[in-house]
């Protein structure tokens, strides 16, 4: 039922363990395979590792932010990692980062002897590389692809980022150099918090922001490149239920990978969400997990497209015993009153705008007419 | 102990115990840990004699440096030899003193010592002799760009596009007047950097002087005395130089003279060496990817000695500069010292 043919792999569900420091080795390779996922992201593999700043990963209730920048084992050192990874089996993408095409070419072409069965682009890392990403410059996006393309026989992978004004250009520009697929978004640049006590950022540095902060926009980024270039998708950023995933592939995605999730709440995580999304399609009837791809996109719409209805709120299930007064308090058009145990609304002060719908902790407001 | 008994005390097999001497990098650094204790509780020392017979490998590799006491070329020299321990070669290093018949008689006797391959950092040798010296059998790769040598394995950086960067940085920061010393070495990658400088000003409508532009040698004093002749006149009000190393004698020679850095002359390097980000105030510069450009420099030697099919054709990594914005450059957004 989660059967996905992906990047031309058959994978036994369309739930990848993301690139990141949960995927640092063969051995958390092998082991996020072991929990059930249907492929794994090496962490980025570069040209010359780096020492890793302390600290550098926080998080908090809604995601978290890192500025670990990139795997600490050197290209040498992966083909021992590689052949650990795959010693059960599975699929292993391998992430590689550089800066120029030659050295990209160089490691791709050394993770494709080591097995690897594709090859990740991560060219928008939000730290330390540069005020712009390079994932905002199409040009640049399109010289790297190609290199690895004609260099290897693997399929490709472009990962994207937020941190550019229009993501459909680049991952045309994917398209263009012959890249197999996009993942979006990387994490995105950002800040956590201030400790106003001691005017101190939660980390010293800007870092990649993921998790439940970033998921509204890989939906957008995801939805806008199947709206406007005809290749796969691998939908990134907030993933950590059942329900997430398929929100990303109702929006186009073919594969989503999750990354925070594992990190934040361990590995068993990976076999939660795939259940989630099995008990789904088993209650619906969904036969293939890809039937439902895109299905949301066809109630996306323009402003010119959507109707007006003169619909106003309505209360559901009257007397209110809530007594919190959220929707009299939150109304924008004072056209909620509170009567005793019963709330009621001014049908011709109300205007339809629907925030007192999501308001409602009870949910005992409807838009109707 | 010979090597069945280190395999059979470890609890491992020959050919581990032979992994471990011959590409250690491919052993679980647990087991490579485990089998090289026993090694040296034993005392085995392997006979690299026999086994260079074995392999027709002596597992040494030769690298040829310039001019040692650079900084510059010495962190590219520990990027060469990370890579090499890794896999488990000596590294001879031999330093040339910038003399092309001194680089020729180290390659004559690397080659008596049969290495396995040579790794040639900013060469000063002609395309015919490092041509022979393939012809000999023994793999070469060259770090840094030689015009006059192509067609072999290469590591290099596009230092041209670096310089103009920094100029550019410079320009934008407000300086009208920009001069700049560049090194006598590396020679291909100074010349280009000039023709990047002249590039800019030319771009931005800035009159190119002769009294601005001086060649002196890449050392702290060669930027003492090339700054201090550069200020005899009118000086500029920022000065570009072709290594740190120059940029530190500017700045030691802008300071004898009463001078305050970047208030009266801003000053902006090249390569960003470790004590760039120490001197006072913090040097501008561009990075070189020292590092990398010696690891790289080493894998493809590495790629050429193990490569079981016939040659392929020769590879070229090409590497990036980056602009390190610090203090010395007199720039006032401090976000571009952040990125």
């Amino acid at each position: 039922m989660l059967k996905t043919n992906f990047l031309g792999l058959e994978l036994k569900n369309p739930i990848i363990v993301a690139a990141g420091p949960w995927n640092r080795d063969g051995t958390a390779l092998k082991e996020s395979l072991a929990s059930g996922a249907g492929a794994v992201v090496t962490e980025s593999i570069v040209s010359d590792a780096l020492l890793d700043v302390r600290p550098r990963i926080a998080c908090d209730k809604n995601g978290a932010q890192n500025i670990r920048l990139y795997s600490d084992i050197q290209i040498e050192g992966w083909e021992r990692e590689m052949s650990i990874a795959k010693s059960n089996g599975g699929i292993v993408i391998a992430s590689v980062s550089a800066h120029t095409p030659s050295e990209l070419v160089y490691l791709a072409s050394k993770l494709e002897k080591f097995g690897a069965d594709a090859i990740e682009i991560s060219v928008s890392n939000p730290m330390g590389e540069g005020l712009e990403v390079v994932a905002s410059h199409a040009d640049v996006v399109y010289e790297m692809t190609k290199e690895v393309v004609s260099a290897v026989k693997l399929p490709v992978m472009v990962k994207l980022s937020q941190n550019t004004t229009n993501i459909s250009k680049v991952a045309k520009a994917v398209k263009a150099a012959g890249g197999s697929c996009v993942s979006a978004i990387n994490a995105v640049r950002g800040i956590l918090g201030v400790d106003i006590e001691s005017a101190q950022p939660t980390l010293s540095t800007y870092g990649g922001i993921s998790g439940e902060y970033i998921r509204p926009l890989g939906l957008a980024s995801v939805a806008t490149i199947s709206q406007t270039v005809d290749i796969p998708i691998c939908g990134i950023g907030g993933i950590s239920k059942g329900k997430h995933a398929l929100e990303y592939m109702m929006l186009g995605a073919s594969a989503v990978q999750i990354g925070t999730t594992v990190m934040v709440e361990g590995r068993e995580s990976i076999s939660g969400i795939i259940g989630e999304m099995e008990d789904w399609c088993e209650k619906h009837n969904i036969a293939s997990i890809q039937d439902i791809r895109g299905k949301a996109l066809e109630n996306l719409k323009s402003f010119d497209e959507m109707k007006i209805e003169p619909a106003v709120s309505t209360v559901k299930s009257v007397p209110c015993t809530e007594n919190c007064d959220k929707c009299r308090v939150a109304c924008l058009y004072d056209a909620i009153t509170r009567e005793e145990d019963n709330v009621v609304v001014d049908s011709v002060k109300c205007s339809g705008c629907g925030l007192c719908t999501f308001i409602c902790p009870a949910k005992k407001l409807k838009l109707e007419w | 102990m010979n090597i069945k008994q280190i395999a059979k005390a470890a609890g491992v097999s020959v050919a581990t115990v032979s992994r471990v001497l011959n590409h250690p990098e491919n052993v679980a650094p647990q087991t490579r840990d485990k089998i090289l204790k026993i090694m040296e509780e034993e005392e085995y020392k392997p006979n690299w004699f026999a086994q260079g017979l074995n392999f027709n490998k002596t597992k040494t590799i030769g690298l040829v440096i310039p001019h040692m006491l650079n900084t510059m070329y010495m962190e590219i020299a520990k990027g060469v030899e990370d890579v090499a321990q890794q896999k488990g070669y000596i590294t001879f290093m031999c330093n040339v003193e910038k003399n092309k018949d001194i680089e020729k008689n180290y390659i004559e006797q690397l080659l008596t010592r049969r290495v396995d391959g040579i790794i040639l950092m900013f060469t000063s040798l002609d395309e015919k002799f490092i041509k022979s010296i393939e012809e000999q059998g023994v793999s070469v790769v060259l770090i840094g760009e030689d015009k006059c040598a192509e067609g072999f394995n290469t590591v290099k950086v596009d230092c041209r596009l670096g310089a103009e960067a920094m100029v550019s940085k410079l320009v934008e920061n407000g300086h009208e007047s920009i001069g700049i010393l560049y090194g006598n070495d590396p020679k291909q990658e100074s010349a280009d950097m000039l023709a990047g400088y002249k590039n800019v000003l030319r771009e931005n409508g800035i009159e190119i002087k002769d009294e601005y532009i001086k060649a002196v040698e890449n050392t702290i004093e060669g930027g003492y005395l090339g700054a201090k002749k550069m200020m005899a006149g009118n000086p500029p009000k920022a000065i570009f130089t072709t290594s740190d190393e120059i940029a530190y004698g500017a700045m030691d020679a802008i300071k004898d003279n009463n001078l305050t850095v970047p208030d009266d002359i801003a000053v902006a390097g090249f390569g960003n060496a470790r004590m760039s980000n120490l001197v006072e105030p913090k040097l501008t510069t561009v990075e070189l990817p020292f590092h990398k450009m010696g690891v790289y420099g080493a894998r493809l030697l590495f790629d050429l000695i193990e490569a079981e099919e016939t040659r392929e054709e020769p590879k070229e990594i090409i590497l990036q500069t980056k602009l390190r914005i610090r203090k010395s450059c007199g720039h006032k957004e401090r976000i571009g010292e952040m990125f």
